[in-house]
């Protein structure tokens, strides 16, 4: 699995591309963490674009939970957007999307970046 | 002499000095160390000679003790040389080797000298040379002693290696024995499960539970990850649910409790998707709530086959303060119930693709008809073709109740 970084103003957009499952979730974890430290100082939002990931498994699922976790901790407001209808399926059957501030494209996220009522 | 009985003369001398040289020079023959500290000791003997007959004016008793001194160590260094050259497998290229040439020119001098040596004291000096003989023994010394070092470690690592393999085992082995091996006995219906575990430690795990009230809860769960957290997070899972399942009639109700105590010890982050049903084999009356969790499949008698309703409550141990809702769905007789996890699913073939819901659905509505533990393999012999011989990265689990209803009284009189 690749991951790219963009920057977008005070907004660090994760986008991560092919399968997150248990042989790449420690990675992606790690990813994770580095965007939300930031260069010295955190991001005020973290987007996870998904429009490139292909399929999540429960130990992918676990990073998106752990990456929130931390995101809260760090005062960042964390979201996902651009699901395919794969991972889309996977954050409704796990109750994912009851949590985590999921949209439906990039720009409807950064228009709203706040977290989950 | 002919040709021959130099040969012959050559062997019966050359024996006994191979037999000596493979005592005294080879490494690790029985008497080497003590001829390496024997030449040790005439090298440093042998430079305290020099600089005392160097630097002071020397009565002619102590001059002729030199000398024999002198005649003694190079016909033990001459000894040692030949032997070496014996024990050498390529003798040339041990003479020409670095080693060979030191030892030659520590004793060379002697011979070329002859026994006055008073006009060549250039060639006397070379004796000193002779302390580079010590490097030999220092390198081995230290050659022998890293792989002496190397092979303990490696030792200690594949020990190391066995005993963690041998308590990975033993976990698994604890893992497994925590699952009911035996479907509990109920007049009306018929149950079958099986778990098919991946190589490495996963998480899946089903439960039959007797209720007090005399009906049965069914647990079908998936903790995320793998390995020894996920297998320790399935053991305080599976002990949780068990526990608060005695305390509540609700599967909603117990799921909320349970995901309250998982969250509260929850270091790693881990969380498990879990279906629970409690089934009334009396009257066929099924509730459930689904902590998110693969729906389970409903196939009718007439054989088609729908999933269960209510899927998307979330994960247990994420998030404190969830409430699960319950849902009935009411069995008829001759209809089956399918529990699985998505190792069933997600089994991947070499060509990378997923067993999938279609194939599963295909099974159950066309092998449903039997016992529960007849479609249970059916559906785990499927997807074993289907996989081939791709690795299984997860757990395949499995549960199938059958419901024929019990004989009322009525019919039976």
């Amino acid at each position: 699995m690749k991951v790219r970084l963009e920057t977008l103003g005070p907004t660090t957009l994760v986008i991560p591309q092919g399968r997150l499952d248990f042989a790449s979730a420690d990675r992606f974890q790690e990813q994770l963490e580095q965007a939300l430290a930031g260069a010295g100082t955190a991001p005020a939002a973290l987007i996870i674009d998904c429009v490139d990931l292909d399929y999540v498994s429960s130990a992918g699922l676990r990073v998106f939970l752990r990456a929130a976790r931390a995101a809260e901790r760090a005062g960042v407001s964390f979201a996902v957007c651009a699901l395919k209808p794969a991972v889309r399926d996977v954050f409704d059957l796990s109750g994912f999307s009851r949590i985590i501030a999921v949209h439906a494209s990039r720009a409807m996220a950064l228009q709203s970046p706040a977290g989950p009522a | 002499m002919s040709p021959a009985l130099v040969r012959r003369a050559g062997r019966s001398v050359g024996a006994p000095v191979r037999a000596l040289a493979d005592l005294l020079v080879k490494r690790d023959g029985p008497y080497a160390r003590a001829f390496e500290n024997l030449i040790l000791a005439l090298i440093a003997l042998s430079v305290v000679s020099v600089v005392v007959e160097a630097t002071s004016p020397l009565p002619v008793w102590a001059k002729q003790a030199l000398r024999i001194e002198e005649i003694v160590i190079v016909a033990v260094f001459t000894f040692e040389y030949l032997l070496r050259i014996v024990a050498a497998e390529n003798k040339l290229a041990f003479i020409f080797s670095f080693y060979g040439l030191v030892d030659l020119i520590s004793i060379a001098p002697f011979y070329f000298a002859g026994l006055d040596v008073r006009y060549l004291r250039v060639l006397r000096l070379l004796r000193l040379l002779r302390v580079l003989k010590l490097q030999r023994r220092i390198l081995e010394a230290t050659v022998a002693d890293r792989t002496r070092e190397l092979a303990d470690r490696h030792a200690l690592l594949q020990q190391a290696q066995a005993q963690l393999k041998a308590e990975l085992e033993v976990a698994r082995a604890l893992q497994i024995a925590l699952l009911p091996s035996a479907f509990p006995a109920k007049p009306g219906c018929d149950g079958a499960a099986r778990m098919v575990p991946a190589t490495t430690m996963g998480g899946d795990f089903y439960d039959f539970i007797e209720l007090p009230d005399g009906r049965m809860g069914l647990v079908m769960a998936d903790v995320s990850g793998k390995g020894v957290p996920a297998a320790f997070f399935m053991a305080i899972a599976r002990t949780n649910l068990r526990e608060q399942a005695a305390h509540h009639a609700d599967p909603g109700a117990c799921l909320a409790r349970t995901n309250e105590v998982l969250c509260e010890q929850n270091p790693m982050d881990l969380f498990v998707t879990v279906f629970y049903c409690i089934f009334d084999a009396a009257t066929g009356l099924l509730r459930y709530a689904n902590g998110g969790h693969n729906p389970p499949y409903l196939r009718r008698a007439d054989g088609s086959v729908e999933a269960l309703s209510g899927a998307g409550g979330l994960v247990l141990g994420a998030m404190p303060g969830i409430e699960y809702p319950d849902h009935t769905v009411q069995l008829r007789r001759g209809d089956r119930l399918v529990l699985y996890t998505d190792g069933v699913t997600e089994a991947f073939n070499s060509a990378d693709e997923a067993y999938g819901v279609e194939r599963l659905i295909a099974e159950v509505q066309e092998h449903g008809d039997g016992a529960a533990a007849d479609l249970v393999e059916r559906i785990c012999s499927s997807v074993t073709v289907f996989s081939g011989t791709a690795p299984q990265s997860d757990d395949i689990t499995l549960t199938v109740l059958a419901w024929h209803a019990p004989q009322a009284p009525a019919a039976l009189r």
